[in-house]
């Protein structure tokens, strides 16, 4: 599949901590702000399809508030179960006023 | 010095869990596994929601899949019951007639469901949900507009309810309590839970008890104790379950509602630990004796238990956790209590979301969050600090829960 690059403004407003989900193309993608440095990851959580955006960043772990599986925001890797699967993570970068996802 | 043999009773989310963590923690020897079912170690959560929904099939519910084992030289003896521990000789045997001696040895055996003993309970179309299998039988029955009865509105049958309601399987749901889920979560949370089932349709009967199944070969009506009789095409019955502890007859092993460990996972002989279901331990952050019933304390508390086979020292203070999923509900529960003075409420309980804490003196002893796993998660290191709070701070949706923890 071809990469697209989306951008988006709404999250550049996102302040430190925060994390919001986004629709690009029909795919929920989450955007977490870390200390001033932008992650993009897949929002739905692969245990039981939970948005991780409803969920608290802690640091750079990404806690889902279904059951309890957390991720690492910037690998994807699953660091507490029950996500059989980690999630994917896209490359992201400040353009100006905006992020630019590549997907 | 030659390597440790660790034997561990029970493939399942505990025991499993304990021989992935001895291995992450470099444990060198023999770790056995020894299982009663014949499947691979597999995730029970999914047998009353998805699995029994039909939407994830058993391939999603492996723990890890099979060639981990091997992999990590994880020997597996399934479809194997051990009949006796003699913790003397420090060797359990199997009913194949195998002995299996150990070095240390955990006790992650679960529970067994409860039988129901009244007349007609071995009638034909009697389930109970335990297993795999169990649930295999149970989907066989779960044809639309076909009439269940669920015996028991505890989390099983809680569950069992809104997956027979997905199927448009007609539910009589029969319990003794003023509620569902009474004895956890107490009588104005209960009364919502029974409000979700009836208004996805489940007939409520409360306060009253199944005297008889009637049938020829299999059941065809449930019989109360106040004399109602109510027809079905089968029934799922989920009152509770005991502790598997008979294998320990004979060892020195104490067994008290369970086997009885501290809070490093000791039972009273050394070199024999017990974690999961099976295990009343001691938990230092509610200073008593607590056995829980839920995935999230067989997978850390396992991991516990395999760091102290090592000869660690270290103690399992987590703050005990579990979700539910019903209908379109999550539910989520943290803490221990058996009584509240006081239960405060975040949002409304008649609302699609809320937090209840239950609290005694001025301190949060646990909360269940209807639809707000977040604040769940944010009321958890309250709980374990033990402060006591402004009880106003916690209605006050405005005020973040987290900073109620610090000190």
């Amino acid at each position: 599949m071809a990469s697209v690059i989306v951008t988006t403004a709404k999250a550049r407003e996102l302040k430190e901590g925060g994390v919001i989900a986004i629709d690009v193309r029909g795919t929920p993608v989450a955007i977490a702000n870390v200390g001033g440095t932008f992650y993009a990851f897949d929002d739905t959580c692969t245990h039981e399809q939970c948005s991780l955006a409803e969920g608290d960043l802690d640091g750079t772990t990404i806690a889902c508030m279904c059951h309890g599986a957390e991720f690492d925001v910037r690998t994807g890797k699953v660091l507490a179960p029950p996500a059989p699967a980690p999630i994917k993570v896209y490359p992201i970068r400040i353009n100006g006023d905006s992020l630019e996802i590549e997907i | 010095m030659k390597d440790s043999v660790h034997v561990i009773i029970g493939a399942s989310l505990a025991g499993a869990t304990a021989a992935i963590t001895l291995r992450e923690e470099g444990a060198r020897g023999r770790v056995i596994l020894i299982g009663a079912e014949a499947e691979l170690p597999y995730e029970r959560p999914p047998l009353s929601k998805a699995y029994l929904r039909g939407e994830t099939p058993f391939e999603h519910a492996p723990i890890r899949p099979a060639a981990f084992y091997a992999d990590h030289s994880i020997e597996t003896m399934l479809g194997s019951r051990v009949t006796k521990v003699d913790s003397d000789a420090k060797a359990v045997e199997v009913d194949d007639g195998i002995r299996v001696p150990f070095d240390t040895l955990l006790i992650a055996t679960g529970v067994r469901n409860r039988h129901i003993v009244i007349p007609g309970a071995d009638l034909e179309g009697i389930y109970s949900l335990r297993t795999v299998r169990d649930a295999d039988r149970i989907r066989a029955e779960m044809v639309s507009g076909r009439r269940a009865v669920v015996v028991g509105m505890g989390f099983i049958g809680s569950e069992v309810a809104a997956s027979l309601r997905h199927a448009n399987v007609e539910v009589v749901a029969i319990d003794p309590a003023m509620t569902p889920l009474f004895r956890v979560l107490g009588e104005p949370v209960g009364h919502r839970i029974a409000d979700l089932h009836q208004k996805h349709g489940v007939r409520t009967i409360f306060e009253d008890t199944v005297r008889a199944f009637e049938g020829a070969d299999r059941v065809r009506a449930v019989v109360t104790a106040r004399g109602m009789r109510i027809e079905c095409d089968f029934v799922v019955v989920g009152i509770g379950v005991e502790p598997v502890v008979d294998l320990l007859g004979g060892s020195r092993i104490h067994v008290e509602n369970g086997v009885v460990v501290d809070e490093y996972c000791r039972t009273s002989v050394d070199g024999i630990y017990a974690a999961g279901d099976v295990a009343n331990h001691y938990h230092p952050v509610f200073n008593r004796r607590i056995r829980v019933e839920h995935w999230h304390n067989a997978i850390r508390q396992a991991a516990v238990a395999a760091r102290n086979m090592l000869g660690k020292r270290v103690p399992y203070d987590e703050v005990h956790w579990f979700w539910s999923d019903q209908y379109d509900v999550n539910l989520q529960y943290a803490g221990y209590h058996t009584a509240a003075e006081e239960i405060i409420v975040r949002g409304s309980l008649a609302g699609d979301s809320f937090l209840a804490c239950y609290v005694n003196e001025g301190r949060v002893d646990a909360a269940l969050a209807f639809n707000r796993g977040k604040d769940l998660r944010r009321v958890m290191p309250l709980i374990k600090s033990r402060r006591a709070i402004r009880l106003d701070d916690l209605r006050n949706e405005t005020v973040d829960l987290r900073s109620l923890a610090a000190a």
